[in-house]
Parts: structure tokens; sequence; C-alpha cells
């Protein structure tokens, strides 16, 4: 069995960061996944100037100062991508790909990057409309099936679809060339909305509209709610109480994914609270 | 314990049933259906004076799985006198699954 974590950090931004530092600081054994650069939104800033102790910083800057004190605290971004968290009741169990990692309690700190659903899908999830097309395939033998993909990845899961289903339509959401098999069809149009009555029927484009049995959603960022099944939102966000637990146990959020203002300071106090929590509760 | 059926005893397990009964939809290639396997294990544990508990492979019982008409799994089903009364789709932390069964017990 793999190693049990006290505490995973899903999320590298400030509000990753400062939960990490203060678990850390209680001699948790913790675990951080996000990337390298922390976040994209960190490094793109121009200057900052409500960030207390530092005037007049630039993102790269801020960026600079985080990497320095999470080294010097024995902190190691791990560089891979959460796919699902599962609450197990005693334990979560995280996927990356084929690999599962084990964890006490969870924080949420995922920022605010996920695009906004096509009117219908969410209506429509398990009644035709899916976000994971090589699970839900063989369901899917012998029917129409529309996958709109966000990325590369994608086009592997087409590619096995169409070994499967009558009819697979492709709606890339990028630009580049495609590797797709040749009974593909590829519509370039912009998806509006995924309509039916007890089941998707139909798929409206801005370009046309196609019928379909199923349409398969396959995005570069999930919304949380995906990202942790059974997590109850409000108004886009995660729902969290001032302690920054979420409705599932020991499952805590922070940052912009719990709501406005979008700002450093505030993602980094949430941080600190959902670490904290987190301590206390473990 | 959970209980594996097949479309020869649905009928009689399922739908004749007096008491509630949850009905696991599975297939052994779906990762999320392996990591719900445990959760309704225990949840059968906790409540299996409550209700009845099983699960229905999808590839070997195409046909119950498609009268339910299954589009996706993990599908998880409470049947109270022969109808379906919660259709849940996807995993779900045991809490969900406890609360739904609790309302029609």
């Amino acid at each position: 069995m793999s190693e049990r974590y006290d505490i995973a950090i899903i999320g590298s931004g400030p509000a990753g960061l400062e939960a990490a530092i203060n678990a850390k600081i209680r001699n948790k054994n913790v675990i951080i996944f996000g990337n390298k650069d922390f976040s994209p939104k960190l490094i793109k800033a121009p200057k900052i100037n409500n960030y207390l102790g530092f005037y007049n910083i630039s993102g790269k800057e801020l960026k600079n100062q985080f990497e320095n004190h999470i080294k010097n605290m024995n902190i190691n971004i791990v560089e891979e991508r959460i796919d699902a968290v599962y609450a197990m009741g005693e334990y979560f169990a995280l996927m990356v790909n084929q690999k599962m990692y084990e964890a006490t309690s969870v924080i949420l700190a995922t920022g605010i990057e996920y695009g906004k659903p096509i009117k219908g899908e969410e209506e429509f999830l398990g009644k035709g409309v899916g976000y994971c097309a090589t699970c839900d395939a063989p369901l899917y033998k012998g029917k129409i099936v529309a996958i709109i993909g966000y990325n590369k990845e994608a086009e592997h899961e087409a590619n096995y679809v169409s070994e499967l289903a009558s009819t697979v339509y492709y709606i890339p959401m990028y630009k580049g060339d495609l590797e797709l098999n040749s009974n593909i069809h590829i519509i370039n149009g912009i998806p509006k909305e995924i309509v039916g009555e007890d089941r998707v029927t139909k798929l409206i484009l801005n370009s046309e509209i196609i019928e379909t049995d199923g349409v398969f959603v396959l995005k570069d960022s999930i919304s949380p709610s995906q990202l942790v099944p059974g997590l109850e939102m409000e108004n886009g966000h995660i729902k969290v109480d001032r302690s920054m637990r979420t409705n599932i146990r020991r499952c805590y959020a922070a940052g912009d994914c719990v709501g406005k203002p979008y700002q450093y300071m505030k993602a980094a106090g949430e941080g600190q609270i959902a670490g904290l929590t987190a301590v206390d509760e473990l | 314990m959970v209980r594996e059926i097949n479309s020869r005893n649905f009928i009689q397990e399922v739908i004749n049933s007096e008491q509630a009964v949850l009905v696991d939809f599975w297939a052994p290639w779906c990762g999320p259906c392996r990591m719900l396997g445990p959760v309704i294990e225990e949840l059968a544990e906790d409540m299996g004076e409550k209700a009845k508990f099983f699960k229905i492979n999808v590839d070997e019982n195409p046909e119950i799985a498609s009268k339910y008409r299954i589009s996706s799994i993990p599908n998880v089903m409470i049947f109270k006198n022969g109808e379906v009364v919660e259709n849940m789709v996807g995993f779900r932390p045991k809490q969900d699954f406890q609360s739904a069964i609790a309302k029609h017990v």
C-alpha cells in the first residue's frame, strides 16, 4: 500500500502554499500538487500594491519570494495533475492517471480557471453527458457520440470511442493538427447547447445541429465538483464555512475556488485557516 | 454484504423486494466503479438491516443496463416497490448514499 499523507493540498497558488507552510510548521506529513511556476496568474501580474509588506512588487518577484520561502521549509511541489479525488470514508484517494495517492485530509486550492459549462451540460450529466469517454465508451456501442475536445489528449479518447460507437463527431476547441481515426467526423463550430428530454438527443452548435446519443466534454481543468464527486457548490464556488470546511468531512477549500474577491492576501489567509483546521481535525 | 445479481434474478431480488434496494451498476474496466465498491460494502455493513445491497455488472447484463438506460457508470439506483426512487450517477461519498437510503426506509 502507498504511503498515506496527513494532508494533500491540490493547487500551488498562494492559498495552497500558505496551507502547506502552516501544516508543515505543525509537523504534518504534507504533499502539495501543482506546478513549478506556482500559479500562471501570479507570474502574469505586472504590479502588485495590495500585498502587505511588498509594495510595488511584480508577480514574478513575489513568486520568487514564495519559492525561497517554501525551499527554506523543505516543501516540494509535486508536478502532477490530480484527475479525481474520492472520499473513501476514512481517507481520500487522489487519482493521477493510473497512480493513486492516499491522504487523510484534502485541501482544495485549485483557483478558478475552469470555463463555464455549456448550456444543458449539467442538466444532462449522466443522461448522455459524460466527462470520461474511456470510462463510458462501452455503453455507447453502436450509438452516436459527440466529443467536445479541449486538448490533444481528447483525440486519444475519441479514437478509442470510434472503435465502439457507430458514429463519432469531434469538435476541437483548440487550434493545431488533429490525429484522429479516418472514421471520425470533424466539426468546426462552437457548441451552444445540449438538448434532449430525459436523455441527450442533440448538440446545437453555432454552425449546425447534430443528432447524438451522447456528448463527452473533455476539458483541461475540471470544476471542483467533478474533481471531488459529492462536493457541494454554491454560485460556481465551493461552499465552505468560516473554518474552510466543505460539506465533505476532512475536505477543505481555500482561495479563488471558494469565492470572491480574487486576491492574493485573501487566498493566503484562507489557505492558512484551511491548513490549521485540517491539522486540528486530523 | 453486497451481493452480485444478474438479469435472471433481478426481478425477484430487486423488483419484488419489500425492502428498499440499492443497486450498484458497475463494470470491471471502470476506475471510479472500483473505488466505489468498498464504499458500498461499508454502507452495506452499516445499513444491512434497513435495506438490501446488490451490484450488477453492466457488461454481463446489457439488457438490464439498457432497460434502466445506464449511460454513465458508476450509477447507483435505489428501488422501492419495484420503482427507481433515487438515481445517483458517478462516485459519491458514503454519506450521500446513506441519506438517500434513509429517505426510503
